[in-house]
């Protein structure tokens, strides 16, 4: 004591009295962060903190996982399942039984009524591996619906479609440790610090190690773009030219990569005078950037010897998206920087498990990047299930942006929503509320009883969280991790694999099919699915144990293998039908919605790092919630000027589709004809979205609207706003 | 002992090497050597008696913040929370912003904030109950919740918002410097969260690895010269010459061409430029307060008029002390100040603490304040008890008693005034808060001794003219007074380029119409007091003229009272646009979006 009392009572610091701590995956977004959760005496989680040893995130966390712990106690949880014949009527509890039976009953009933594939699923990127797999295995080899699709459309579909497109197989080539290796980085549409602050962190660390050049892509000034070494403020939706524009200036200057074209790509003539059209000063017109900084950038990247590109939500949701995640595919091939340590093409992935989904729960076709199309990948899953293979479409169905449309015009009757909430995630909310209310029998399966979704359903089925189950996950580069029960399911509410089990018990191929109890022994089945030389997915070589031992393992890892290898396609092999990589010539059509007369400016919208998607749960734990407790735009103050718009009072926005009411944030980051609305919030930012969809993705475009903006009363505002929010 | 995990990253660890003898205030770093009695002892964290093996445990600690490269992604903030098990509303660190510039060369620099665990702790100072204590270990200046009794005066004094007032709780915590990461050579948790590698933590004025600067000041960061914080900064990164704030304070930095920092200025654009009443802002938090010192000083003006009036041989004040009034008089008196006393002890978070409020009379001006209070207080109680009684002993306490309250009650008053010479709160900081106290003492004192007395001696028939008349000349210097300190209040605001040049915006604007009337008010009853003077009159016409007069001092007292309290602009960081923005809050609690906890701002207590 320097001064202050003479008499000390003793130090009083906040003890949780934790016990133990137990090893898991964070389950927000996919960055795949190793977390250790904290018991106390009674086995209550009570911490998280990173895991120290943990490749990943080596002991870091963000704002959401660093408060995961909680979400084991948040507001709104499922206690019981409920029922009721019309979404007018009141829910009431039924047992697991009656409801999983009145389920089996109603989709038979509707399939037999007006066909199998008229009961549509649409399922999520939040589940674990095992449960996709034991899903994708129910609804292709049991209930046998073709509309079957994840949530994971809106986040990931433009980067798979992309993949595929270019390498012949989904999967990102790349990972984080590529940050340490590289010599340029690009960041298209992608905001590291607010999205995955944990890999911005890791890319910070390798700049501070070896400085090398970040340039970054967005119409907003981010801090990534704050702190890019070149900040490009991109007119919407344009990304596709710049790029195009980019390959042309690397052409036109012999700053290709000619011996890596040669031997592993196909193609290149049609590509070649397809980007001649793109010259920079054609290119600068309509995305902005001025002539220069095109060739500067262009230069820079050829030249670098080991560049990359990132990218997240800017490039896919667009209706562009799967022709951006090409045309970056493009422009590394033409530098031969794919496979290589700091030569990469790395989609930042949405959710915790996107990845999970894309490789095995049959959403797109069949499990381990299988293909509905292929009449071998039929048989083989057709006999490894011990069903007809005449079972299986031969073509892929519907995505799930097409299902809700075909539910508006009465082609499905029937839908089982798992852990997704269309009705503030999908773009255009009125439409979707529209929608939901003409099904015959839409059940709910969602650990939130409150989830807005639910206001429409027949059934609502109460699923375990996260770390309440067990399995595993795949970030972004490709690590499966493992997801440990922490903590016994609330209530009564139960894993989503004992939900998909129990209700294949209900369909007749269950007699000859096999659905394992344990997540271990679905894992064990997919690793045998996932054997083969060829295969890229091959998770052959890994155990659960051997999991937890090395805190993520990346895939491929081959039976035998000690680990997973960090990078795909490192031989210049593809996995096309000659083994080479696609250059693909994109020609741009500007068919977004762009700001007019009527409604002057472009609607923007993204997300902030406090929140995770429709905040179900980050918006019930006030240590998160409270830096955003209510929807915001961020305006520019001289456009809000000309308006008479003071900051900090609520506007009301008008798109073609409907009105959102907001609290208004003036600042400079967005330009003057733009509005940036987090898309977080129910009833807010996607009551304005058109979502447009792209062709090959079928991914809406979120980030190009056109909106005006209207005074409003402030006192009615503030009263609507309230009454939009029940977390 | 914290336990230091298996794998424990590099990061988290501590690692000064070397130090320098003296921090940039000229303060040795090492703040006791090995051999002092201070050393070596436990820190008796939680009531462990181990003590740590940090080989610079007695060195003077702080946070170094590379503004250069924080991203405001919450995660120090969170991991804070999460290892002190605070609540949504409360937080020993927050993140806020400025920002700057037109867009695409926009800048923004976000600032993470705790504790600074300053060379010269004014909170130490401030608190009443003596829960502060600055340590030799790490020189962490730590607070013990369990101690304080909830009054916030902390949190007035501080110029960084690092101590925090739990509404709910009724006490104060705040950042503890993490002392059981710090003894077993881990750096607080905080630091070990960043995720921009903006927060490191280490022995003052060393520079951190991979960093080039060690500055002490920032945009939006409140001067050094109040506290000495241990806080170093580094920001390099070019800004535009005008950063603005995004929380409703209407202040602004600009950059100062001469040394380059940044000052505070008044940001007109944060409210519609017109004169408005807004009386339902007047009231606040602080409203047992605004009654408080205004009944104190009334009971104090009246006693001191009419027993001092006595003594001068003033002959309506040796009628009114001789009347049969006068002890009613001294109860009513009793009766207003221990109203007083009671309201602004349940003002505390825990009244039942209220004894402590005594403890720090060496350093705080609140424990003088209630010193001298108490002793007024009981000195008026003793004396009105004694002139129950004809004995002669009686008669001489009574009147030792009577001098004990005359001469303590305007001591207390100077203490009370000197509560507000703070100076995190420039509105508060000038003699200004003197004037207004005394003033009030001649003012309200003049009122409430006319507002017993008058009616008597009308009632017994005795002359009231005389009596009215020395009222008015109390009245009239008190008025004057007070007149004089709210003109140089205002020119010192005007000239003022801190936070109270915000003050007097808002005094001038938001307020403007309330403030105009106060002052026009003001104005009237000077002239009022002096024409009533001049007619000498018992009238039943200027009686009602003093009625009127009555109210309406009353009036501008109280109006300008609840200003004092609400227009004070501190000093403190720059908030987010919602989390620390008042401006948010306040529009919480009316919309009632404050009722979901989860918002983290608690509603108004009802």
């Amino acid at each position: 004591m320097l001064f202050g009392r003479n008499k000390k009572n003793p130090i009083k610091i906040a003890d949780k009295g934790i016990v133990e701590w137990k090893y898991t995956t964070c389950g927000y977004c996919s960055t795949g962060c190793s977390i250790e959760v904290g018991l106390n005496a009674e086995g209550k989680a009570i911490s998280s903190r990173g895991a120290a040893g943990a490749d990943v995130n080596r002991g870091k966390l963000c704002v959401k996982g660093i408060f995961e712990h909680e979400l084991f106690t948040t507001e709104g949880r499922g206690t019981e399942p409920l029922y009721r014949e019309k979404y007018i009527d009141e829910y009431k509890p039924v047992s697991w039984d009656t409801a999983l039976d009145t389920m089996a009953e109603k989709i038979k009933a509707v399939q037999e009524k007006y066909g199998r594939d008229s009961f549509a699923i649409i399922s999520t990127g939040q589940i674990l591996t095992e449960e996709f797999y034991t899903l994708g295995k129910l609804t292709r080899g049991a209930i046998g619906t073709n509309n079957y699709d994840g949530n994971t459309t809106l986040c990931m579909a433009s980067a798979v479609s992309g993949y595929k497109r270019s390498f012949g197989s989904d999967g990102p080539p790349g990972c984080y440790e590529d940050f340490e290796d590289t010599d340029c980085l690009i960041a298209f549409g992608s905001n590291l610090p607010e999205q995955h602050p944990i890999i911005y962190w890791r890319l910070k660390e390798a700049m501070e190690k070896r400085k090398f050049p970040l340039i970054v892509v967005d119409p907003r000034v981010t801090m990534l773009a704050q702190f890019a070494d070149m900040h490009l403020p991109i007119t919407p939706g344009t990304d596709l030219v710049l790029l195009n524009s980019l390959a042309h200036v690397i052409l036109d200057e012999g700053l290709a990569d000619d011996d890596y074209i040669n031997a592993h790509t196909n193609g290149f003539e049609e590509f070649k005078a397809l980007v001649k059209e793109y010259d920079p000063v054609s290119a600068s017109k309509i995305c902005g950037i001025d002539e220069d900084t095109i060739r500067n950038v262009a230069r820079l990247y050829a030249k670098a010897g080991k560049a990359m590109s990132i990218w997240t939500m800017g490039i896919n949701q667009s209706t562009h998206g799967s022709d951006g995640v090409v045309a970056i595919n493009n422009l590394n091939l033409i530098t031969g920087n794919i496979g290589k340590p700091g030569g990469t093409s790395l989609s930042i992935t949405g959710q915790c498990n996107a990845m999970g989904t894309r490789e095995w729960s049959s959403c797109s076709g069949l499990p381990g990047y299988r293909y509905l199309e292929n009449p071998e990948d039929r048989k083989e899953i057709a006999g490894f299930w011990g069903i007809d293979e005449e079972f299986f479409p031969k073509k892929r169905g519907l995505f799930q942006t097409d299902i809700f449309p075909a539910i508006e015009t009465g082609q499905i009757k029937g839908l089982w929503l798992v852990a997704s909430n269309p009705m503030s995630s999908l773009p255009n909310s009125e439409r979707i509320r529209k929608t939901l209310e003409k099904l015959d029998f839409f059940v709910v399966q969602d650990a939130y009883s409150d989830v807005e979704s639910a206001q429409y359903a027949h059934m609502y089925l109460p699923a375990a969280i996260w770390a309440e189950k067990d399995g595993c996950f795949t970030n972004t580069e490709r690590r499966v991790n493992r997801i440990t029960n922490i903590q016994q399911p609330y209530a009564n509410s139960k894993p989503d694999l004992w939900i998909f089990n129990q209700l294949a018990k209900r369909f007749d191929h269950y007699k000859t099919m096999s659905f394992p109890d344990t997540a271990e022994e679905v894992f064990e089945e997919m690793k045998t699915l996932s054997k083969g030389k060829d295969r890229t997915l091959d998770i052959s070589g890994m155990s659960y144990q051997m999991i937890e031992k090395q805190r993520g393992i990346q895939w491929p890892c081959r039976e035998g293998d000690e680990t997973g290898a960090q990078r795909l396609y490192t031989d210049g092999k593809f996995q096309t039908k000659d083994g080479t990589a696609n250059l693909i010539a994109l020609p741009f059509i500007d068919n977004n919605e762009r700001p007019d007369n009527e409604f002057p400016f472009w609607l923007n919208t993204g997300r902030v790092v406090e929140h995770f998607h429709t905040r179900t749960r980050t918006g019930k734990m006030g240590n998160c919630n409270k830096y955003s407790p209510t929807p915001y735009m961020e305006m520019n103050p001289d456009a809000a000027a000309d308006l008479g718009i003071e900051h900090q009072a609520y506007v009301r926005v008008v798109s073609k589709r409907s009105d959102a009411v907001v609290m208004v944030q003036l600042t400079q980051r967005i330009p003057y004809n733009m509005v940036f609305i987090p898309f977080h919030f129910h009833d807010c930012a996607n009551r304005l979205t058109l979502g447009l969809l792209d062709p090959y993705s079928r991914q809406p475009a979120f980030k190009q609207n056109a909106v005006r903006i209207e005074k409003i009363d402030q006192k009615e505002a503030a009263q609507r706003n309230l009454e939009s929010r029940s977390f | 002992m914290f336990e230091v995990r298996n794998e424990e990253c590099e990061y988290a660890f501590l690692n000064d090497k070397t130090h320098q003898d003296k921090n940039r205030y000229g303060k040795s770093i090492q703040l006791v050597d090995e051999k002092d009695p201070l050393a070596g002892k436990s820190l008796n964290i939680n009531g462990d008696a181990a003590v740590g093996d940090n080989p610079n445990r007695y060195k003077q600690h702080g946070f170094h913040f590379t503004a250069d490269n924080c991203i405001g992604c919450h995660a120090c903030e969170a991991a804070c929370s999460e290892k002190n098990d605070n609540p949504a509303h409360i937080a020993f660190r927050s993140v806020g912003y400025v920002e700057g510039g037109t867009y695409p060369a926009f800048k923004r620099l976000n600032i993470s904030m705790a504790c600074n665990h300053c060379d010269d702790p004014v909170c130490l100072k401030g608190c009443p109950t003596r829960a502060y204590t600055k340590f030799a270990e790490y020189g962490a200046v730590l607070q013990d919740p369990d101690i304080c009794f909830g009054c916030g005066y902390c949190t007035w004094v501080c110029p960084y918002n690092a101590p925090q007032l739990d509404p709910v709780k009724g006490q104060v915590s705040k950042c503890n410097m993490c002392v059981d990461r710090l003894e077993v050579g881990l750096k607080p948790a905080c630091v070990s969260a960043c995720l921009g590698n903006a927060l490191n933590f280490g022995v003052i004025e060393n520079m951190p690895e991979n960093r080039q600067q060690v500055d002490a000041l920032i945009p939006g960061f409140p001067r050094t010269d109040i506290t000495h914080p241990n806080i170093r900064f580094q920001q390099t990164r070019s800004l535009p010459a005008e950063m603005t704030r995004t929380d409703n304070a209407a202040v602004k930095y600009h950059k100062d061409k001469k040394d380059g920092h940044y000052k505070p200025v008044v940001d007109k654009s944060k409210r519609v430029n017109q004169r408005s009443w807004s009386l339902d802002k007047l009231r606040s938090r602080e409203d047992p307060l605004v009654l408080f010192t205004l009944i104190s000083q009334g009971v104090i003006g009246a006693f001191i008029m009419l027993y001092l009036g006595s003594l001068l041989d003033i002959e309506s004040m040796v009628n009114a002390v001789q009347s049969s009034a006068y002890l009613p008089m001294l109860f009513i008196m009793l009766a207003m100040e221990s109203f007083a006393l009671f309201i602004s002890t349940m003002h505390l978070g825990k009244p039942h603490r209220f004894y402590r409020a005594f403890n720090n009379l060496k350093y705080s001006p609140v424990s003088r304040e209630v010193a001298g209070i108490a002793v007024f207080f009981n000195s008026l109680l003793a004396h009105t008890f004694f002139s129950l009684f004809d004995h002669e002993l009686a008669q001489i306490a009574a009147i030792a008693f009577a001098y004990a309250a005359i001469l303590t009650g305007p001591i207390a008053l100077y203490f009370m005034h000197k509560i507000y010479r703070i100076q995190a709160r420039p509105y508060w900081n000038h003699f200004q808060v003197l004037t207004a106290f005394y003033g009030n003492m001649l003012t309200m004192g003049a009122l409430l001794t006319g507002l017993v007395f008058v009616p008597v001696f009308l009632y017994q028939g005795m002359p009231v003219i005389d009596l009215l008349n020395i009222i008015s000349v109390s009245i009239f210097a008190g008025l004057a007074i007070e007149s004089y300190g709210h003109y140089c209040h205002a020119k010192y605001l005007q000239r003022n380029d801190s936070e109270g040049a915000a003050s007097f915006y808002e005094q001038v604007t938001t307020f403007g119409k309330t403030y105009a009337t106060r002052n026009i008010l003001l104005a009237i009853n000077i002239v009022a007091v002096v024409l009533l003077y001049l007619a000498s009159s018992d009238s039943v016409i200027s009686l009602a003229v003093w009625g009127l007069l009555f109210v309406s001092i009353l009036i501008s007292a109280l109006v300008s009272r609840a200003l004092f309290y609400v227009l004070v602009v501190p000093t403190t960081m720059p908030g987010a646009f919602f989390w620390k923005n008042k401006g948010f809050e306040q529009h919480a609690r009316e919309t009632g979006l404050a009722n979901m906890p989860q918002v983290g701002v608690i509603p108004d207590a009802h």
